[in-house]
């Protein structure tokens, strides 16, 4: 177990590297630079060519990109992020209480997107073929069908201008609650699906049929022997769609004003502030690869089958 | 691990946890508070460091005061300046600073405080975006406590009006060497607002300064502001702002057009539209290649765009159509010199230019000799633009004329003009003085496309070292002139920026520069 999470963490290295490489190249194919950005409709670029050259010189800009590559990975093996040009500030203190908020943000649009998902995936199991499993279905369409930033703009419009239970400009931690579930039942309805065909399957099993003619309540049957086999089904999918979620932060942190890594992401592209992009790129690409190793011990953990060193 | 029960009780109590702690900050109930939009969460709020408009409007709207402001007419009045003097060869300019300004930190404001701002403006280890702005400054001097001598390397006449903007308003000298790299994060000015706090991402908070004097005779409010409190909220998406308006949320926000209109109507808002917004959008030319070194080409594109319907696209009416290559706003537009060698919409005219230089047409396109007019026009991404483009694109087709158009974002677009791999293309720029013309048109130009031309450098150079105002307006009209008559640039229009402000915040007032006057801005009830 041990030795298979030590190997999978040091398969991380490689992956970042590439991951480093591929941004640097994309940078190179940008004609811009945060520098050109901050003068951004304000002068011609030939009268404040000094400052531009002063600050291009100061972050290394003027030298090739596998100069600044190294000169980056270099700063990154000590630990430093570099500083954010556009900012004038280091990247981490930046990013430290974003990253905080945006694990938050998607923690409990997972947690939304399961209590959700499973409820309805498994009544509608339970009830195949009823009202209830029609219901639940057709709500389970529209979120799959229903883009992030219009059901975020929907919800605002409901709970907060029209029932006034939630305010629109976040203040205070109650702010988390709309951008969570704007997120959450979105991801809640492939989540919903999956548990549905899965527990279908499961009570179509031998042993279920064994159980309920042993005369085991109906209860009993769905909680006690088919979920835990479901789940692991589901659990596959979660660690898939931990991705979307991160994904769909950068959307919903817009819309929400909630200050996450996503928001800084949007901001930091457009003002060309590479320090800042590669930063986000890489603790999102690392937490991402972090999330898929918990999935796949939790795994194997539910389900003795599965082999880690296989 | 955790089991199953056990997790569900944890994660049931943090989040409870999470909705109980979650208590609105409050204020005492008397205190008077604004909450107003920001776009973005500024970089940071030093004037020394950033140019961009947010850290502008919070710096220049409530913390930093300037030697002038610009009256109604757009002319250079004493702030806090008392008074200016240049010398006789108009490489000197003098000002004696009035009395009796302290900065939030009770620092005195004096000459040592604007000098220390120039001079760290002009230290080039600040890497300052705004020393290219001065940047015929050499050197600053301080004879005695309120007076300030500052020496440049030619006339430099664009200095007084740019002195106005928040990038020249002063910081306290104590606070910001005691503060470093931190500063920005913390800024200490003379006007009517003091920093508070700051939470990153989220919002600014500002306190009144309980002892403001108001050196602007032109404000209403001549004590300190009557509002207590402002917070400055961030909100970037317009759907979500316009939302924060109909809950009381938010007070004033700056919204476009599209955002507006939805509230547009509503009798528990008015709309403020800033009529001397200092935009201009235009369409400029290659003018190396053919046929745009050709002027009688340009003349005809010039009569082909319906700049009304332009206006009506891509800003819903809000603005102004442009004949003349300055800005309604700026100081030195000369209404007559557009009227009369400017080119209304007139698509027949066009046509008839078109003819006459020998473009024929034939089945919708036109030629002449082996060249087609067959053209690309390229911009910024943005609404505005996309939809100015489609107008533009279609006017053209009218006269025959084919362009293809395409938009990349600022970033990419920008660069792009220097290397010019299209035929046209639509831009927009911002500026409060005439000299944005020089920059625009004094030969080589800023994509370095220009040819020289006598009549449009001569009249530039004369208006940007003209000291004295009425003989510098005098070159500015000249110049305007000259850069219609070589149809230099197919003006389009002016847009108003739009603020919707609830009826309950009262007092919402720009002044010529758009900056709002905080002073008198009052909550009602």
């Amino acid at each position: 177990m041990m030795q298979y999470v030590v190997r999978r963490l040091l398969l991380l290295i490689p992956v970042i590297i590439t991951i480093l490489l591929i941004t640097f190249l994309m940078k190179a194919l940008i004609p811009t630079d945060a520098v050109t950005a901050m003068y951004r409709g304000q002068l011609s670029e030939k009268d404040a060519a000094q400052a531009i050259a002063t600050l291009r010189a100061k972050y290394h800009l003027d030298l090739p990109w596998y100069q600044q590559f190294f000169f980056y990975v270099g700063d990154l093996l000590h630990g430093n992020f570099g500083e954010s040009i556009r900012l004038r500030r280091p990247v981490i203190d930046e990013i430290g209480y974003r990253y905080v908020n945006t694990i938050l943000l998607t923690g409990l649009a997972l947690a939304i997107a399961l209590i959700f998902g499973l409820t309805t995936g498994i009544l509608a199991a339970a009830r195949r073929n009823t009202w209830l499993d029609v219901t639940a279905t057709t709500i389970g369409l529209f979120g799959i069908s229903m883009p992030a930033f219009f059901f975020g703009l929907l919800l605002i419009l409901v709970f907060s201008v029209w029932l006034r239970l939630l305010p629109v400009v976040p203040h205070g931690p109650i702010a988390i609650l709309l951008p969570a579930f704007a997120l959450g039942a979105i991801e809640a309805a492939p989540l919903s699906q999956v548990a549905r065909s899965s527990m279908i399957d499961v009570l179509r099993r031998d042993y279920i049929q064994a159980a309920r003619a042993r005369g085991q309540s109906e209860m009993a049957l769905i909680f006690r022997h088919a979920l835990p086999n479901a789940l692991i089904v589901v659990l596959t999918v979660v660690g898939l769609q931990i991705g979307n979620l991160l994904g769909g932060a950068f959307i919903v942190e817009t819309i929400f004003s909630w200050h996450g890594i996503g928001e800084l992401a949007v901001n930091a592209i457009q003002w060309r502030d590479f320090a800042l992009t590669q930063a986000i790129i890489l603790i999102s690409a690392a937490t991402y690869l972090v999330i898929n190793l918990v999935a796949d011990i939790v795994y194997a953990w539910l389900d003795p089958r599965v082999e880690l060193l296989s | 691990m955790l089991n199953r029960r056990q997790f569900t009780l944890a994660s049931g109590t943090a989040l409870a946890g999470l909705i109980l702690t979650s208590s609105g900050r409050s204020f005492a109930q008397d205190e008077k508070v604004a909450r107003l939009r920001l776009p973005i969460d500024p970089e940071g709020l030093y004037n020394v460091q950033s140019i961009s408009l947010v850290v502008s409007d919070v710096l220049g709207n409530y913390l930093l005061e300037s030697l002038v402001y610009l009256d109604e007419k757009g002319q250079a009045q004493p702030w806090l300046a008392q008074s200016w003097e240049p010398s006789a060869d108009g490489k000197v300019i003098t000002f004696k600073l009035k009395n009796g300004k302290t900065f939030h930190d009770g620092t005195p404001f004096n000459a040592a405080a604007v000098k220390f701002h120039f001079d760290t403006v002009l230290n080039p280890n600040s890497a300052s975006p705004s020393k290219a702005m001065i940047s015929a400054l050499e050197h600053v001097e301080t004879p005695d406590d309120m007076t300030v001598v500052f020496s440049f390397s030619k006339p430099f006449a664009p200095f007084l009006n740019l002195l106005g903007l928040s990038y020249f308003g002063f910081n306290s000298p104590t606070a910001v060497k005691a503060a470093g790299s931190a500063y920005a994060r913390h800024p200490v000015g003379t006007g009517p607002f003091m920093f508070s706090n700051w939470v990153l991402g989220t919002s600014i908070e500002l306190v009144r300064y309980p002892d403001f004097k108001q050196y602007r005779p032109d404000a209403k409010n001549q004590g300190p502001a009557y509002l207590d409190r402002v917070i400055l909220t961030v909100l970037a998406e317009e759907g979500v702002v316009a939302s924060a308006l109909q809950t009381g949320e938010l007070q004033a926000a700056q919204l476009t057009a599209d955002a507006v209109q939805p509230l547009q109507g509503d009798s528990q808002y008015h709309i403020i539209n800033d009529q001397n917004a200092k935009n201009l959008m235009f369409i400029e030319f290659d003018y190396k290649k053919p046929p745009f070194d050709d002027k009688a080409f340009r003349q005809a594109i010039s009569y082909a765009i319906d700049r009304q319907a332009v206006l009506a696209a891509a800003f819903g009416g809000n603005g102004k159509i442009a004949l003349g290559p300055l800005s309604r706003g700026i100081p030195g537009y000369d209404d007559s010199v557009a009227q009369k060698y400017g080119t209304p919409f007139d698509a027949e005219k066009a046509k008839a230019l078109l003819d006459a230089a020998g473009w024929k047409e034939n089945g919708g396109l036109r030629a002449k000799g082996n060249m087609a007019a067959k053209f690309t026009v390229r911009s910024y991404a943005d609404s505005t633009t996309e939809r100015a483009l489609a107008v533009i694109q279609a006017n053209l087709a009218d006269i025959g004329i084919q362009v293809d158009v395409s938009t990349a974002d600022w970033g990419t677009f920008y660069p792009g003009l220097l290397t010019p791999a299209w035929d046209m293309d639509l831009n927009r720029w911002t500026w409060p003085d005439p000299n944005v013309m020089s920059q625009l048109f004094r030969s080589p130009g800023h994509r370095q496309l220009l040819p020289a031309n006598a009549a449009i450098d001569g009249a530039l150079d004369a208006s940007d070292t003209a000291l004295d105002p009425a003989k510098r307006m005098q070159f500015v009209s000249d110049a305007q002139k000259a850069i219609l008559e070589d149809r230099l640039i197919l003006p389009l229009l002016t847009d108003w920026p739009i603020t919707v402000v609830r009826n309950e915040l009262q007092g919402y007032r720009l002044d010529f520069l758009g900056r709002l006057y905080t002073s008198d801005l009052q909550i009602a009830g």
